[in-house]
């Protein structure tokens, strides 16, 4: 019986020469499959161009346009029956008045779509990366020539010039005697007994509810409730960024009320206004006493003054001639109060300047309502910071002209511009800065209806 | 393709390319106003060269289809299509910012992932997959012809099983006088029944076609071996040791070349699975290259125009 031998002529005996030429169902597989895939690909691209236009968006809208989503026309032009991928300036100010900043100075201005990135989703909208600003602000060119501003600034932790008020001959131009060092002392003096003062109690970025919160009730003014003055009927208002002005009858009266005693015979106080109207007031109070006292010329001359101290100036050592009739000694009384309030009271905190007339002046308490004229900083934003964190030179400060503000060194403690990717809180010129001039923002008026956004009707 | 010494250059090159993109891409990224995207100038370079990559590699396809053409040597269409494609994935990253967009830059995002991955996973399977086939396999045939080896083992195996039974039906046919005499005259021996060599040689006979008949011959067959129990190599060779039992030693050779056979067609069929492990991917791979040259065009169309 014949073995089985395999033997290389035997197997290839076995072979079909021509077997790549027949079918084979791997390969029946791959070409039915290369052409079915495709196909499905292009079926899936016709429907999808054929319900909208969406099939050729690059990303995600940000929350803001994600209305938009149906309608890309609203943004990519029409022009004759085609759709722009390049959005114009045109379809981003039918909804938007962002008046761009020193139009007049720089020497272009950018699109809207070099900053503000869309299809990107939600946060790259608004934030801008740094390299919109750095575009220009890397090498300052203006119209003019040399710029106002700082010519190089390329990011928040190397190349950021040190805030413009603390530059070298910066100083405080606030003509208001106040002395932080003797404020925050413990147990300062108040109204009703020793009291520690913290910084919130006068510097608040909210209006006060309530009076001061040592004075005693009915014995300073009642606090005036203050707007910020920040334009907070606009949009891009940050009304609870900034802290509110420092005021007489919300911040001082509480404990100062008293510096503006001018005798004893009245529980009232001299208003605190000017020269002219604390004057008038003075001479309606005397008229009114005399009146009330037809005794009062022979009551003693000067009566004791409330506030002690020596009064300095040259009348105070003149002595005081006995009046003869009523206006003798309304004139009298309203010199002594004068002499009382305006060399003494007033000169606490003011700078009285004694000019030709009867009456000084009092020199503009010029409190800077804002250090950062070209940034926005939040208080708010920073609530979870000590005061003296940031104002560390508060504590010990004693004159007005210090400048309390803190440097940018303080800022890139926390702040980096890696941001948050880098355990930080954000370095990125957005943060403090905004592109465009809103106090020149123009109301804009709606050009859509909801169907021509939502594409439920032709336009 | 074995990825070896050959591909130095062609690696190396890559690399090169790679870094140089990288290095342009990282400070481009930075400091691009409108943040690194596909629109910018930059970005349409990369889309540029990357599509140019993928092209290329889409070549190969067509390349295949005229193997005749003398347009450069076919190991080198091929590593051009492996490093090519292989650069054009980073290159796309880097066009279109390390994002994957909606709509159709995400289908063709994902469809570049699937056809990158799955040609990764191609060239790693065919770095040690064929020397598997040859070390495991080594009856391997043309695996287009798997069929036809099967058919004419079913033939042959006929044959054995003929000249084994013909072979058995001699046995019988040539027994002498005395051998009928001593068969007719078995039955007990000593109050034991015994039977003679002539009935053993009858048994056989028909216990070995039914065999053949019911086990062999299917399995041999049909394609796979599911449900076989000739599949299970050690139940295989159980079955043919009961079968040497039963035939003369003089027959054990064709027994043999009976289980060859059937290991013949389990060595088959381990290649068929290694064949379609080796080659399953292409069918991921080459379709999902065509739908995304075809998206691509729409895309750099449209992307060109707008």
């Amino acid at each position: 019986m014949a073995r089985r031998i395999r033997t290389t002529k035997n197997l290839a005996k076995r072979m079909d020469l021509q077997y790549f030429k027949q079918s084979h169902p791997l390969r029946r597989w791959r070409l039915w499959l290369s052409i079915l895939v495709p196909t499905v690909a292009a079926g899936w691209f016709a429907v999808q161009r054929a319900n909208s236009q969406k099939i050729y968006s690059s990303g995600p809208l940000s929350a803001a346009h994600s209305v938009l989503g149906r309608q890309c026309n609203v943004c990519h032009v029409t022009r004759l029956g085609l759709f722009r991928a390049k959005v114009s300036d045109d379809a981003c100010s039918q909804c938007h008045n962002a008046p761009a900043h020193h139009a007049d100075k720089v020497t272009f201005i950018t699109s809207c779509g070099s900053c503000h990135i869309e299809h990107r989703g939600s946060p790259h909208l608004a934030k801008t990366d740094d390299s919109s600003c750095t575009q220009c602000h890397s090498n300052l060119l203006t119209r003019s020539g040399g710029p106002q501003f700082a010519r190089v600034v390329r990011d928040f932790d190397k190349q950021h010039p040190e805030f413009a008020a603390l530059r070298p001959g910066g100083r405080d131009p606030g003509q208001i005697k106040l002395n932080h060092y003797a404020h925050l002392r413990p147990h300062l003096a108040g109204p009703a007994g020793p009291v520690q003062m913290d910084c919130q109690d006068c510097h608040r970025v909210t209006a006060m509810d309530s009076g001061w919160p040592y004075s005693q009730p009915g014995s300073a003014p009642n606090p005036l409730p203050v707007a910020d003055g920040m334009g907070d009927h606009l949009r891009h208002s940050r009304s609870r960024d900034h802290m509110l002005p420092i005021l007489y009858v919300n911040q001082c009266a509480g404990c100062h009320v008293k510096d503006l005693q001018f005798d004893n015979r009245f529980d009232q106080a001299a208003p605190h206004d000017k020269p002219e109207v604390v004057q008038q007031f003075l001479v309606q109070k005397y008229s009114e006493y005399f009146a009330s006292h037809p005794r009062a010329l022979s009551e003693a001359g000067a009566r004791e003054r409330l506030l002690p101290g020596a009064i300095t100036s040259q009348q105070a050592t003149t002595p005081l001639m006995i009046p003869h009739n009523r206006q003798d000694w309304i004139d009298q009384q309203v010199m002594l109060a004068d002499r009382l309030l305006f060399d003494k009271g007033c000169k606490l905190c003011h700078i009285m300047i004694q000019g030709r007339g009867a009456l000084p002046t009092v020199a503009k308490s010029s409190i800077p309502r804002r250090w950062f004229l070209h940034a926005e900083f939040s208080h708010d934003a920073h609530g979870l910071l000590t005061c003296p964190a940031c104002h560390d030179r508060t504590p010990e400060s004693r004159e007005t002209a210090d400048i309390l503000l803190p440097g940018i060194s303080s800022c890139r403690n926390c702040h980096e511009d890696g941001g948050p990717r880098h355990d930080a809180a954000s370095g990125r010129c957005s943060e403090c800065h905004a592109y465009h001039d809103w106090t020149k923002e123009q109301p804009t008026k709606g050009t859509f209806t909801i169907p021509q956004l939502r594409a439920t009707a032709s336009p | 393709m074995r990825i070896d010494q050959t591909h130095r250059l062609w690696f190396i090159a890559t690399m090169a390319g790679l870094v140089v993109a990288a290095a342009i891409y990282v400070p481009y990224s930075r400091t691009a106003p409108q943040a690194a995207s596909g629109g910018t100038a930059t970005g349409l370079i990369y889309g540029s060269l990357a599509s140019v990559c993928m092209l290329f590699a889409g070549l190969l396809g067509a390349r295949k289809q005229v193997p005749v053409w003398r347009i450069g040597r076919a190991q080198t269409w091929m590593r051009a299509h492996l490093w090519l494609g292989s650069v054009s994935f980073p290159l796309i990253l880097f066009h279109s910012g390390f994002h994957f967009g909606v709509g159709l830059t995400r289908a063709l995002m994902w469809l570049l992932v699937i056809v990158f991955v799955s040609g990764i996973v191609g060239a790693m399977l065919q770095h040690f997959m064929p020397r598997l086939t040859t070390e495991r396999i080594p009856l391997e045939t043309i695996y287009e012809q798997i069929g036809r080896v099967r058919s004419q083992l079913v033939a042959e195996a006929q044959t054995v099983i003929d000249e084994v039974s013909a072979a058995l039906a001699g046995n019988v046919s040539q027994a002498t006088a005395q051998q009928r005499a001593a068969s007719a005259s078995a039955g007990t021996m000593g109050g034991v029944t015994v039977a003679s060599g002539l009935q053993v040689d009858e048994g056989a006979s028909v216990q070995l076609q039914e065999f053949f008949r019911r086990q062999m011959q299917p399995y041999i067959a049909q394609r796979g071996s599911k449900g076989m129990q000739l599949a299970d190599r050690n139940r295989s060779q159980s079955m043919f040791q009961q079968l040497r039992l039963l035939l003369p030693p003089n027959l054990h050779p064709a027994i043999e070349d009976l289980e060859n056979i059937c290991e013949e067609k389990r060595e088959l069929d381990q290649q068929t699975y290694y064949h379609r492990i080796l080659h399953g991917w292409l069918l991921v791979h080459i379709p999902a290259s065509y739908a995304l040259l075809l998206l691509g065009t729409v895309h750099a169309v449209m992307a060109l125009r707008y």
